[in-house]
């Protein structure tokens, strides 16, 4: 059975011009062990769907539709006092901002071990430490860092003691939203290969969320392409980076600039965020769409299957088209 | 939010951020009651031009009811009551309340002025000319400004104009202090750089790109101004150092004080008393709710573009 | 480079350019706290070239940036346009150099006033420097726009910064930066904030701009493809010290300096084998 299975959910944000589809009926499940990405771009709904998996939708947000099952659990259905217990235990979650998620005032291994101490009330302190000691161990924090605080750390340090803060449960699932954005290259590196390290020798489950295709592709096997709310292609990273077939994923990659691409790059016309408001019939790609058809723009698109593993949410016959 | 971007309009950009700043601002029950209690106010204020016109028995300071030489309480004749000299206090009190908008408001006025103008070139200028008008601004902020008002009435008689301008040199460095970290911020901020590399000068980046976005704050700074201004007026005629040949609320409430009317005469002490804390009240809660339209991280989310 | 660019003076040259900023301490502890940003750089950047200057946060790229377009003078070195050296300028020198010196800036959303109208952001270089009357402004800036690709350029002429997306919002800077036709253009980062569908159509911009008008470009970035993609020379820069100078194929395929091969090496690439 898998882990997680998220069936037919919808997000949407309240906003003085309507409401806003910002997840739009997404279904996607992830097997213990196994590392899922989702991908694409500014307003495409990536943050959206890792808030409303951490329970942590802001207030004018909510789940329109859908499901959201974990284990046995719904939760879709989940009011705060129970996401309480639930969050960093079961699911934890890395954050963009290392810096700010990190409290100045307190010593990094006291933050870590309150994360601990909180879900396991009767644990005693010194036990407590003890686990720091060892998460501490696997991010690869020297043991005389431990009781620094947060500034004594470079970027590179304050993201391991925020996938620190993730581990200090053991939690089944870990969701990570564009968790080396702001760091440069050679920390981002580092901090990719720590965390499928870390994934590996756990196994756990892991999210991971991001703009940059090159880093999905870096850590993840399986990958879920997401267009103005939508999941639009899904599969593993071989079908879905080597043989993309929704012209969405494929400009993405057209125009993804590597070290490696000379002057094979197509310059696409892609306007920006799509509409997200009025929700016509039709592909939400269709505008931007260099393949589009008649129906594109009237006719909901139906997932096509390309193998066991591999769909994309597009007409058969645009697919085909070359 | 993203979806304005193709949107097309030609409104005109203030008339713009107007309408969208006063539709968050009629949304705040605070702005509006305080909307309403100085819209009261301006009448009054408005209505104190036209009554002395009934008869000489109406001016608020020589227009003495001939049949009254002593206080008396609301009448027919007098809505409010009369001093002890036979003045009506309703008339008295409209009065009262033209000055308070005078006094509030070009008191406000120039402190801000002359805050905002402090404020931007000691900010965007920095070094020495930055710590000059700073010090000179602490002085001022350090002054005890009742005490020194009262010393200089003491001293000589002021006019009510004397006593505005007075003020208002003691309450622009706090509006400075605001304008000039505003100022700052900004001054680092691409878009004025932008403009250097384009070549603008000092002057034009003063006037065009940087006032416009403190203004809305100054505008601010400006009503909680008026609220203190109309305070130290009202304390000033209370204690006797008013101007003598205008009438104020605080004048008012000196007349009751040295006529011995305090405990006997509630249709006269109450009425200025309850005006200058409403007045003041009004103003703030007009301020509080401008704050809200300026600092967005106040707003409730989603409300916001 | 070809040679008969190289025998040409270069149209920017940086020679022995150091910048320390001094954080003057409390006058409880003793001295001053100098930082060096730049270390001793010389650069060179022929006409109608893209050169590229990577590096990670910190490396002092920026600085180089604010260097060129007066927003900063160095600490010590000698800055050159056209052969010309350009410190310290002031007034109407000033000015004139910035009106061949133009720059585009990093994050879009920071760099356009969001009280002036895209027309008053645009024309602003031409009103401080008094070229024209108010219907060639006009009509200059709304030929502008086209060139920029926001067309019909009457349509945004009155519109405001917050009524356009990030993408837009860029060309707009763009059009500030070229409407004086300078010699030279620094772009900061200019896609930083852009997602890569979009920052590759303002990298397309970027060439059409250099072809049509021959303009030279200093193109800054942490994003090697980037620079390989868009530039013609690059300097990899790190702790204020150039440490690679050269073509940017050349680089990138056989890197001479361990920070270059570093850097390389950390760039997420599409291989599966792990």
């Amino acid at each position: 059975m898998a882990l997680l299975r998220v069936e037919n959910l919808s997000v949407g944000y309240k906003s003085k011009h309507g409401l806003i589809h910002a997840v739009n009926n997404i279904s996607f499940s992830i097997e213990k062990g196994r590392s899922l990405g989702f991908v694409g771009e500014s307003g495409c709904g990536k943050t959206t769907l890792g808030m409303t998996l951490m329970g942590l939708l802001p207030e004018n947000a909510s789940i329109l539709q859908g499901d959201i099952f974990f284990n046995d659990d719904n939760l879709a259905g989940f009011n705060d006092e129970k996401w309480r217990t639930f969050r960093g235990k079961e699911i934890s979650m890395i954050f963009q901002a290392a810096m700010n998620a990190l409290n100045p005032v307190i010593r990094v291994d006291e933050q870590i071990a309150e994360v601990i101490a909180i879900h396991n009330p009767q644990m005693p302190r010194t036990q407590v430490f003890d686990q720091v000691k060892k998460i501490f161990d696997l991010v690869e924090i020297p043991e005389d860092r431990l009781r620094d605080f947060p500034h004594q750390y470079s970027g590179g340090m304050k993201q391991r003691a925020i996938i620190a803060m993730a581990l200090a449960c053991a939690p089944k699932l870990i969701i990570a939203d564009e968790p080396t954005t702001a760091l440069d290259v050679i920390v981002q590196d580092q901090i990719l290969k720590e965390i499928k390290k870390i994934q590996t020798a756990l196994n756990t489950s892991l999210i991971f969320i991001s703009h940059d295709i090159a880093v999905v592709a870096d850590v993840c096997r399986d990958i879920c392409v997401m267009y103005g709310g939508q999941i639009v292609e899904k599969g593993n990273r071989e079908e879905v980076f080597q043989s993309p077939r929704h012209p969405y994923t494929r400009s993405l990659l057209e125009s993804f600039l590597t070290l490696d691409s000379n002057g094979d790059i197509k310059v696409p016309e892609i306007r920006e965020s799509p509409d997200l408001i009025t929700i016509t019939g039709g592909c939400s790609f269709a505008a931007s769409c260099k393949k589009k058809c008649e129906k594109c723009e009237n006719r909901n698109p139906g997932w096509v299957n390309l193998s066991s593993t591999h769909q994309a949410l597009c007409f058969e016959e645009v697919i085909h088209k070359d | 939010m993203k979806n304005t971007k193709n949107r097309p309009e030609n409104k005109n950009h203030y008339v713009e951020r107007f309408t969208k700043g006063w539709a968050i601002y009629i949304k705040n029950p605070m702005g509006k009651a305080g909307l309403i209690i100085l819209l009261i106010f301006m009448l009054m204020a408005i209505a104190s031009f036209f009554v002395p016109l009934l008869g000489p028995v109406y001016d608020p300071m020589t227009g003495a009811d001939p049949n009254i030489t002593y206080s008396t309480g609301p009448s027919f004749q007098h809505w409010l009551g009369t001093d002890f000299i036979g003045r009506d206090l309703f008339v008295q009190l409209l009065e009262g309340a033209k000055v308070a908008f005078i006094v509030g408001l070009s008191c406000a006025f120039i402190s801000v002025v002359l805050g905002t103008a402090i404020g931007m070139i000691s900010g965007y200028a920095g070094g020495i000319i930055d710590t000059l008008l700073m010090r000179v601004a602490d002085i001022f902020m350090v002054l005890p400004s009742l005490v020194i008002l009262l010393i200089l009435a003491s001293l000589w008689e002021l006019s009510i104009w004397v006593i505005i301008f007075i003020i208002a040199i003691m309450r622009w460095p706090s509006v400075s202090r605001i304008i000039r970290s505003q100022t700052l911020s900004l001054k680092s901020r691409p878009f004025i750089e932008a403009s250097r590399v384009a070549g603008a000068s000092n002057f034009r980046i003063i006037f065009k790109h940087i006032m416009p976005n403190v203004l809305p704050l100054a505008f601010l700074y400006m009503t909680f101004r008026v609220t203190s201004a109309i305070l130290v007026e009202a304390a000033l005629s209370f204690l006797g150092f008013g101007d003598p040949g205008q009438v104020s609320w605080g004048m008012m409430l000196q007349w009751v004080w040295s006529s011995g009317h305090m405990f006997q005469a509630p249709y006269w002490l109450l009425p200025p008393g309850i005006c200058i804390s409403l007045l003041t009240l009004s103003f703030y809660m007009l301020g509080r709710a401008m704050d809200e339209v300026l600092d967005p991280r106040l707003r409730k989310e989603g409300e916001g573009e | 480079m070809t040679e008969e660019q190289n025998n040409q003076t270069p149209i920017i040259e940086l020679n022995g350019v150091t910048k320390e900023y001094s954080s003057k301490k409390n006058f409880l502890s003793k001295g001053e706290a100098s930082i060096i940003a730049l270390n001793n750089i010389s650069l060179a950047i022929q006409k109608k070239e893209i050169f590229g200057l990577v590096g990670q946060s910190g490396s002092g790229k920026t600085t180089i940036g604010r260097i060129l377009v007066k927003l900063e003078e160095p600490t010590k070195g000698i800055i050159k346009l056209n052969g010309k050296p350009t410190n310290n300028l002031k007034g109407r020198l000033l000015k004139n150099y910035r009106s061949k010196v133009q720059m585009i800036f990093q994050d879009p959303y920071q760099s356009l006033n969001p009280h002036l109208s895209i027309a008053e952001t645009i024309i602003e270089p031409l009103v401080v420097n008094r070229i024209g009357n108010t219907a060639t402004r006009r009509e200059k800036v709304i030929e502008t726009l086209e060139i920029v690709g926001l067309s019909p350029g009457q349509e945004f002429f009155h519109r405001y910064p917050h009524q356009l997306s990030g993408g837009q919002r860029q060309r707009v800077a763009v059009a500030r930066a070229i409407i004086l036709d300078p010699e030279f253009i620094v772009a900061d980062e200019p896609t930083s904030m852009m997602d890569a569908t979009i920052a590759i159509q303002l990298f397309q911009l970027l060439l059409d701009i250099r072809k049509k008008f021959k303009m030279t470009f200093l193109f800054i970035t942490h994003n090697l493809a980037a620079a390989k993609y868009l530039c013609d020379r690059i300097a990899v820069i790190n702790n204020g010290v150039i440490v690679e100078t050269g073509i940017a194929d050349k680089v990138i395929k056989n890197p001479q300096n361990a920070y270059t091969k570093k850097l390389i090496l950390a760039q997420p690439g599409f291989n599966f084998k792990n």
